[in-house]
């Protein structure tokens, strides 16, 4: 029975290594030429790429919001304060009723 | 070309640098890529595989250990991570196939016939290498790499990141498993 095992242990005795297949260099260059291009087209498309871009793009946004409605001598887009009102729109205009029809 | 001056090229992105590495090292991947993984066509791709993950990372490499320790350590994981990524695939494959899934077999279980080995030992090796494959991973690596790449205790400890006397009873019980499982072939 030991005489089996080790003669079973002992068949790669004497092995010889194995060369890598022909052309090894050739086709591995191939592969990576394919590969390589894709794999940084991928890097873009990760989720973790994609929320930080759209996360700067929004604080970007929210910026340039706040600094347009708080730089001196802009108009704020509404103000309660100053509702125009019909009147003094056709004030401001001289709309009244005469120049319409005159 | 040094050590250094082919690294020095490879962070470089110099091509005859990549070429020289190449050269001097896919001999060593593919014969241990092919003792673990036991397939000609999956070691030429892990092979590959090897030294693009070489080109993309030798920046990180420290030169803590040698250029041929640090490949040999990628060549070990990558070789296993298929190996596991394999006995996932078939787990699954006879899951589906309880289900009553169609499909091919996703798993060759083909007998692996080394091409290195003498004649009047083929049949033996045959056996051998299929015990090989039924080892832990430890024990079937520290094998591979002595057996088959013919490394000392002390390039295989480097590359398994232990000690000499690790290696060497990781071997023993190696082989003491194998005389099990040929104790249980039938005669």
């Amino acid at each position: 029975m030991n005489n089996r095992e080790d003669k079973i242990l002992n068949s790669l005795s004497g092995l010889q290594k194995t060369s890598a297949p022909n052309f090894f260099y050739t086709h591995l260059i191939g592969r990576m030429q394919n590969e390589l291009p894709e794999k940084k087209s991928k890097l873009l498309l990760r989720p973790v790429i994609l929320t930080i871009s759209l996360s700067v793009v929004l604080i970007l946004n929210i910026v340039a919001l706040t600094t347009i409605n708080h730089q001196p001598g802009t108009k704020k887009i509404l103000n309660p304060n100053e509702t125009a009102t019909i009147q003094s729109f056709a004030n401001a205009y001289n709309l009244t009723a005469e120049t319409v029809y005159e | 070309m040094t050590e250094q001056e082919l690294i020095y090229g490879l962070r470089n992105g110099e091509e005859l640098a990549f070429k020289e590495l190449v050269n001097r090292f896919q001999h060593k991947v593919f014969n241990t890529a092919l003792g673990l993984l036991q397939h000609y066509t999956d070691a030429e791709d892990i092979a590959q595989e090897v030294f693009i993950q070489v080109y993309r990372s030798i920046n990180n490499f420290k030169a803590e250990a040698s250029l041929a320790t640090w490949i040999y350590r990628i060549t070990v994981t990558k070789s296993l991570d298929h190996l596991r990524s394999k006995k996932r695939k078939k787990r699954f494959g006879f899951i589906s196939s309880l289900f009553g899934e169609t499909g091919k077999p996703v798993v060759d279980v083909a007998d692996f016939n080394h091409p290195g080995v003498q004649l009047d030992k083929k049949e033996d090796a045959l056996i051998l290498f299929k015990l090989i494959a039924a080892l832990p991973e430890t024990q079937q690596t520290a094998f591979i790499l002595n057996k088959v790449e013919d490394l000392s205790y002390r390039e295989i400890a480097a590359i398994l990141n232990t000690t000499e006397p690790a290696v060497d009873a990781l071997l023993q019980r190696a082989k003491q498993n194998l005389r099990k499982k040929i104790n249980q072939l039938p005669p």
